[in-house]
């Protein structure tokens, strides 16, 4: 126990360090601050049609889902930018600017060293998530008059999509000396993430005999498997249409643990990858 | 223990990618370094003095050959790494941060924590003279005392072993004498410093042993005296003309200074010191000093690297 307490306490620091100075960083701070004004906008903006259209429960419905709908795109876009931003330049740029040497050269194993700065990332995508996902809890309280509970599985379930794909751009960005590629990469696989169930068409299509076709049938389908599937997380828009006071339907409760532990396998695997990369990187 | 460091036929190769030329960049280094020394290992940008330390640290790995640190041949283990500081060049400290917090970070991934670690903390500032800016955040020091934070963040555990990368580049002629100042300080105090340099002056001021590496091949290695025992003569005159310096310089006495209307001959160590002063004479210069001089590192310096490149044309 003591043993691995000590393992963990390094990891811990480098986390707790790469937290100090990513909240810092000017671009990040950027994006949380344009989410947090189209998120408080939102707000403004059903108040200025609630007055131009009346005060009826129908215009209400309306503008929490004006509300609704423009809050999770923002989150979802922001929140992604910012866990592909950050993910992907942890690692290259303390490569670049060498405080990587003053660390690596203390008794911190490289594994430990990647674990710190991993857990530090998700701090940072965290803070933002919670800190955009508690404006959206207030503006939606102030419209509804009551605490919106399943707005936080939904946030929940928000934050382990942006894990899966902040695990697979830190990973690329192991093996990267600048942040460039690893965004391109983060951003491929957020989008490749949605389209899996496209490739399974795909791979279903390509049923001829030609070549060509077969060879990209067996693309599609190892990419498929590859992959990871965000169209899974979204029963996270399902929770937000439903009604606040509903509680969470059975078929949906039972599928937050497995997306928690899908989230979760494939954070794992994008930390062994970068792990396995980053073990014999010359830096 | 007679040895801390020690490479046996340590070489790099950085393989090219698409058919290109490999890299050579350390070729069958066989490096002793012994306790409580200050190392100076020197050569011109690109010789692989980086590629040395970054080895020597476990930051890249070697193509053939063995490394020794503290007797031990994993490098990478905690007892190495406990006692070894590391001050890479140029390296950027978070200016968010104050002083004693950076050197915070750092001892504790020493493990180092509690009154222990804020009692080192106070040493190795005071050791570094920044006490005063302990508190100051870092984007108010000035270049000098970043490096002299870097050097405290080295320090931090209390290492055997510094290896220090360029320590006094870009520092003012003020903050680099302190420096060496506090250099000097830790070796008396039992530890061992490899520099990596090209601050000549200040290395052939402070260092025991040196060693002078050009294209990936250690070139000279021994003690200061083992190495500037080229002496010659220093003659200061008057003035001369074009005509005599012509004559002179034809039987082995060079100018090498003129300034404040005086001149600087030098006579080449084969010409003993009669015939240089009696050569005067016969010109009629007008003698101002004579003294013996020491070939200087930084001549060494040149005159090897300069060999070494004759060599590799040939």
């Amino acid at each position: 126990m003591s043993a691995a307490v000590d393992y963990l306490r390094g990891p811990w620091h480098i986390a707790v360090f790469t937290w100090r100075e990513g909240i810092r960083k000017k671009t990040l701070v950027g994006f949380l601050l344009l989410s947090l004004f189209v998120i408080f906008g939102s707000f403004f903006m059903s108040s200025f049609l609630n007055q131009t259209t009346g005060s009826g429960q129908i215009e209400t419905e309306i503008d929490t889902k004006l509300i609704k709908d423009i809050c999770v795109a923002t989150i979802s876009i922001f929140g992604m930018l910012i866990t592909i931003f950050i993910s992907a330049s942890v690692v290259p740029n303390e490569v670049e600017n060498k405080v990587i040497y003053t660390v690596l050269s203390k008794p911190v194993r490289r594994m430990q060293y990647l674990l710190g700065k991993f857990v530090g990332i998700q701090m940072i995508v965290l803070a933002n998530l919670m800190l955009m996902t508690l404006l959206f809890l207030i503006a939606i309280y102030i419209r509804q008059g009551e605490f919106p509970k399943l707005l936080l599985w939904s946030a929940l379930l928000t934050y382990f999509e942006f894990l899966v794909v902040s695990a697979f751009t830190f990973a690329i960005s192991c093996s990267a000396s600048s942040a460039v590629l690893p965004t391109i990469g983060g951003l491929f696989i957020y989008l490749t993430g949605n389209l899996t169930e496209y490739l399974k068409d795909v791979s279903n299509r390509s049923e001829g005999t030609e070549l060509a076709d077969v060879t990209i049938g067996r693309i599609a389908d190892g990419l498929y498997y590859i992959l990871p599937n965000l169209q899974k997380f979204s029963i996270k828009t399902e929770i937000l249409g439903l009604s606040s006071g509903a509680p969470l339907p059975p078929e949906v409760a039972e599928q937050i643990p497995n997306l928690i532990a899908y989230g979760l396998a494939y954070a794992v695997s994008g930390y062994v990858i970068a792990y396995w990369i980053f073990r014999r990187k010359e830096l | 223990m007679s040895v801390v460091i020690e490479t046996k036929g340590l070489s790099k190769i950085y393989e090219s990618s698409f058919r290109g030329q490999d890299v050579h960049a350390l070729t069958d280094l066989d490096l002793t370094i012994k306790p409580g020394e200050i190392f100076a290992y020197l050569g011109p940008n690109g010789s692989g003095k980086t590629t040395t330390i970054k080895m020597l640290l476990g930051l890249i790995f070697p193509t053939k050959g063995s490394i020794e640190i503290l007797g031990l041949k994993d490098i990478a283990s905690a007892k190495v790494r406990k006692n070894i500081g590391y001050l890479p060049e140029g390296a950027y400290y978070p200016d968010f941060l104050r002083g004693e917090e950076i050197l915070r970070f750092y001892g504790q991934l020493y493990g180092l924590g509690g009154k222990k670690l804020e009692t080192r903390i106070s040493e190795v500032l005071e050791e570094v003279g920044m006490t005063h800016a302990r508190k100051r955040l870092l984007r108010g020091y000035s270049k000098g005392m970043r490096q002299r934070i870097g050097l405290a963040q080295a320090l931090i555990s209390d290492p055997q072993i510094l290896i220090l990368d360029e320590p006094t580049t870009g520092l003012d002629p003020i903050a680099r004498k302190e420096m060496r100042d506090i250099l000097a300080r830790l070796r008396d105090q039992g530890k061992t410093l490899m520099i990596s340099s090209h601050e000549l002056l200040e290395v052939e001021l402070i260092s025991d042993r040196v060693g002078i590496l050009y294209q990936g091949k250690l070139q000279k290695l021994g003690t200061i005296d083992e190495l500037l025992t080229d002496r010659d003569l220093s003659i200061e005159v008057e003035s001369a003309s074009e005509e005599v310096l012509s004559t002179l310089s034809e039987k082995g006495i060079t100018a090498e200074d003129r300034a404040g209307g005086k001149l600087t001959l030098r006579v080449a160590s084969t010409l003993n010191s009669y015939d240089a002063l009696t050569l005067c004479k016969e010109h009629q210069l007008n003698l101002i000093s004579v003294a013996p001089r020491r070939e200087t590192l930084e001549e060494l310096f040149v005159r090897t690297v300069g060999e070494a490149q004759d060599r590799s044309k040939a």
